[in-house]
């Protein structure tokens, strides 16, 4: 007997449940048309359309999660002031139609866009929306009127300028962003000449001819104030994303602000000094600067790479800063742009790096680069936008979907291994010995599937993990799931036990002498393990709807780590219910779809398993 | 039977001392010491740090902090007498004593007494609705199996079963509050109006808050519960007994009502336990969902805070729910099913 024993028995049952009986088994049933207990079952599952159906999206939505991360790869530390709760689309640097082939003027904001054309008129694109009554594109009709000569384009603000030398404001102005100062409005009605006009984080400047720079706007977190001894001598004004820095008519770089001290901004480079400079830009936190001899110094808080400055091919002429990079125009009309790379904002068009088109004004946003040609059209790069929008701190909803429908899945799996293995070994004990161990067993699993299992859960997942990172909370998780859920299984895996203990093979079987734990294990489990699999399949989706709901409670996997559950977090408020829709709409789509699908399958297999289900 | 019922009342003690024990034995893994708490704002009126130590082992004896476990257990349980300081009298949750919640600063019964009528409220508001319809649902889907609408309806109950309820809740929002604006988002009560308590406007008020999460859970648990009552009856309708009672020439009404749906009933009321738990775990989300100050919702704040008193209470409660719903289960099968004899 023993000697016709091939390999473990996992693995022969494997053989004998996927690829058919051995060669001799079939030999002797010759006659019969003989087909694997899975043959049979695939038969019957594949005839249903939907369920095909339901196979086909779930296996999609799976190659989705496993895939899609190394794609669109998590950041966990990733925020990102400027960019939260947009709504999807493509259409941040996207001029509109009317416009293209006209463009006068650009001025680039955080998500949005607003250009003059050669008309005067003023067109907006990307996100211009700022809150549910603000919207930028939303233009006061005293600007229509105007001729504008100047535009600039902040966090969520816009100022322009006419040829009067009147400035308008409009946007979110609530936080003194249209507030003048006296002696700014002084200067307006004598008529200034105005050089440069610049608009950041709620705070905007103005450099006038005579050297004299105005500021205004959100004093208490940007520092809008001027040294006065450096009134008159001001030829170019950088902000960064609450302070400024100022090029002086001696050529030098100055903090000219109240806020220089400690400040990086006002540390200066040492090889910088005594160098004439002609043009200064500034990212967020980081400033560069021109010299006469073409080289370009960067300093302040560089940590996205802005100090990483290229080799130039030619003489810098021009610089320009984004919110993470810098872009510069040289001599010989091509451009050149460093810093952070993450929404291709320094991944120059082709046509503009060697130098064939001609350039005639470069335009940067925060993310986004428009270069206008002498032809009059728009070259740009950077960011167009998210197809699936961000969250509240401006991460991606797509890559949090994908990277989340990993760890749920995962999850999911585990647990559903974890709980198969407790209620398998658990229920074959209880069904074959009966007796005192049944009650034993019974008795337990009554009382762990009596418990309700949510709050149950929580606080297991409070007590346990109140110690614990996210990751060793992840593990806790898939324990606590499996440990609570293995009585379903325990309870059919007794019943088929104690139905097919009945059965002629059994009796044969303890005829011929074999001993009890392989009957159970050997002879018996393999005639349950289609209706198992039909377990495991519903379980799954089960699983993980109860991860995703202690995620959704704060018990499960803890932020920033994304799940489906914990992405719908904090949506439970009107606001994000309406207006932020994009925030709860596509993480309940697809986990729903995944769900849905797998309760099919489930059911699929179950009447393809259970003939008598048929008739159901 | 009242020897069964006896019986099964004594496991229920045992399981529930058993269960108990457990979280209790849970709840002391955390670190904490209440002694310490206790003292910790006094400080300064001590005079010297041995003065301070001296009072803290006081404080940690008549707390019984340094007493074994398993004696710990027993007077929080009131098995066993308390401290000699505290009176020395049996004081414990069998005598009513639910411990003290340090979040809501007063005894536990106080801090739960009006959630827990809340909870009750929505649970039993819910599961009649979920039964009036599930009920009458399943058994048509049963009579008219295949049809259009059986078919329909398999769809949505297969909707309702796989969409987890906090995503049914906001899509509900969406469609109630924003949309129709029929109901309020959150909240037990309109926001800065006040009514003479017990009044009927009050009450009105109060039923328009809920509406909205019974209506939720209602359909949340329309999925699971349809399909069982529909797989049960036609389980029961392809019995030869059905056969012989058409042959009879009874009428259909009969027949479904009498003959089918009696022998239907037995799985559908061992469904009705496993729901019946499921939507006190279910409430916990309504609850934090629409902001409604229930048991789940207190449950919540005490794990957030780290009450674990006021934990414990509630999931006590939990645990009681769940036995005796298990015990009432038990017994009625013996009523709708003759052919159970549970007193053997």
């Amino acid at each position: 007997m023993a000697s016709n024993k091939k390999g473990f028995f996992l693995v022969r049952w494997f053989k004998r449940m996927f690829m058919g009986p051995d060669k001799e088994v079939v030999d002797i049933m010759q006659e019969e048309q003989l087909q694997t207990p899975f043959k049979t079952m695939m038969k019957k599952f594949l005839k249903k359309k939907t369920v095909v159906f339901a196979l086909s999206m779930f296996l999609l939505i799976f190659a989705f999660v496993l895939i899609g991360p190394r794609y669109w790869v998590l950041d966990l530390s990733e925020q990102d002031s400027t960019l939260t709760n947009l709504p999807p689309g493509y259409n941040m640097m996207s001029i509109p139609k009317e416009a293209r082939g006209k463009i006068a003027d650009i001025a680039p904001g955080g998500t949005y866009g607003i250009g003059i054309d050669t008309n005067g008129y003023v067109h907006t694109w990307g996100t211009t929306r700022i809150t549910e009554k603000i919207d930028l594109a939303d233009i006061p009709d005293e600007v229509r009127e105007a001729k504008l000569v100047k535009l600039a384009a902040g966090a969520d603000h816009v100022v322009a300028m006419d040829e009067n030398g009147q400035l308008y404001v409009w946007g979110n102005t609530r936080l003194q962003q249209g507030n003048f100062t006296s002696d700014m409005k002084k200067e307006m009605q004598k008529g200034w000449k105005v050089i440069q006009l610049e608009a950041s984080n709620q705070f905007s400047a103005v450099v006038t001819e005579e050297g004299n720079l105005y500021l205004w706007g959100n004093k208490n977190q940007n520092d809008i104030n001027v040294t006065k001894k450096y009134q008159g001598k001001i030829a170019k004004v950088a902000l960064t994303a609450n302070h400024y820095v100022s090029l002086l008519t001696d050529g030098t770089v100055a903090y000219t602000g109240s806020k220089g001290k400690g400040n990086p901004l006002a540390t200066t480079p040492k090889d910088m000094k005594g160098k004439t400079i002609v043009d200064i830009a500034a990212t967020s936190s980081a400033v560069a600067a021109l010299s006469d001899e073409g080289q370009v110094f960067v300093w302040g808080n560089t940590v996205r790479g802005e100090n990483l400055i290229p080799e130039f091919a030619s003489p810098v002429k021009k610089i320009y800063g984004g919110r993470y990079h810098f872009t510069a125009l040289l001599e010989d009309g091509s451009v050149v742009s460093w810093g952070n790379n993450k929404y291709n904002q320094t991944a120059v068009p082709a046509v503009l790096t060697n130098g064939d088109a001609k350039v005639s004004e470069l335009y940067v946003g925060n993310h986004q680069n428009y270069a206008l040609l002498e032809d009059g059209t728009v070259e740009t790069w950077g960011l167009k936008g998210f197809l699936l929008g961000t969250d509240d701190l401006g991460r991606d909803m797509l890559t949090r979907i994908v990277n989340g429908g990993a760890v749920t899945m995962t999850v999911g799996a585990i647990s559903v291994i974890i709980s198969t293995i407790i209620g398998v070994l658990l229920g074959g004990l209880a069904g074959y010995f009966g007796g005192k161990i049944d009650i034993f067993i019974m008795r337990i699993a009554e009382i762990v599937g009596g418990l309700p299992f949510i709050p149950f859960a929580m606080i297991l997942s409070a007590v346990i993990g109140s110690r614990l990172d996210s990751n060793q909370k992840m593990y806790l998780i898939m324990v606590v799931l499996g440990v609570l859920s293995w009585t379903g299984t325990c309870r059919l895996v007794r019943a088929q036990i104690l139905a097919q203990r009945e059965m002629e093979y059994v009796t044969a079987a303890k005829a011929m002498g074999i001993k009890e734990t392989t009957i159970v294990f050997r002879h018996i489990l393999p005639n349950v393990f289609s209706l198992l699999l039909v377990n495991m399949t519903l379980a799954f989706a089960t699983c993980m709807l109860t991860e995703s709901t202690l995620s959704y409670l704060g018990f499960g996997i803890p932020l920033p780590q994304p799940t489906w559950g914990n992405l719908l977090d904090g949506a439970n408020n009107s606001v994000v219910i309406q207006q932020y829709w994009w925030r709860w709409v596509f993480p309940a789509a697809i986990f729903g779809m995944c769900t849905i699908c797998i309760n099919m399958i489930g059911d699929g297999l179950r009447d393809a398993v259970d003939p008598k289900s048929n008739e159901r | 039977m009242g020897k069964y019922i006896l019986k099964r009342c004594g496991y229920i003690v045992i399981v529930f001392l058993i269960v108990s024990l457990m979280m209790y034995m849970l709840y002391n893994l955390i670190p904490s010491d209440p002694a310490r708490a206790e003292l910790e704002p006094q400080r300064k009126s001590f005079k010297n740090p041995e003065e301070y130590e001296k009072r803290y082992q006081e404080l940690r004896a008549e707390m019984g902090l340094d007493d074994p476990m398993i004696v710990r257990y027993l007077r929080w349980m009131g098995l066993w007498p308390d401290t000699e300081v505290n009176g020395g009298k049996l004081n414990g949750l069998l005598q009513g004593n639910f411990g003290y919640s340090n979040y809501y600063k007063r005894n536990v019964v106080d801090a739960i007494a009006s959630p827990m009528a809340n909870t009750i409220f929505i649970n039993i508001f819910s599961t009649i609705a979920a039964l009036g319809i599930t009920i009458p649902l399943g058994i048509f889907c049963a009579v008219h199996k295949n049809g259009k609408f059986d078919q329909s309806t398999q769809v949505v109950t297969m909707l309702g079963y796989s969409i987890p309820i906090y995503i049914i809740a906001l899509i509900f929002m969406f469609l109630f509050c924003i949309v129709w604006r029929l109901f309020p988002v959150s909240g037990m009560k309109t926001p800065g109006a006040t009514y003479e308590a017990g009044s009927w406007e009050e009450f009105v008020d109060m039923l328009h808050h809920i509406s909205l999460p019974v209506i939720v859970m209602t359909f949340g648990s329309l999925g699971g519960m349809t399909r069982y009552v529909r797989s049960a009856m036609i389980e029961s309708l392809s019995m030869d007994y059905i056969r012989t009672a058409r042959a009879k020439g009874l009428r259909e009404k009969v027949v479904i009502y009498s003959h089918a749906w009696r022998n239907a009933l037995l799985p559908v009321i061992t469904s009705i336990l496993g729901w019946f738990l499921g939507i006190f775990g279910g409430s916990v989300v309504i609850e934090n969902t629409f902001s409604l100050s229930g048991m789940g919702k207190l449950y919540w704040i005490g794990l957030n805070n780290n009450d674990f008193e006021l934990v414990l209470a509630i999931q006590m409660f939990y645990s009681i729910v769940s036995l005796v719903g298990a015990l009432l289960i038990d017994i009625s099968y013996g009523l709708v099913d003759p052919r159970v004899r549970v007193d053997k």
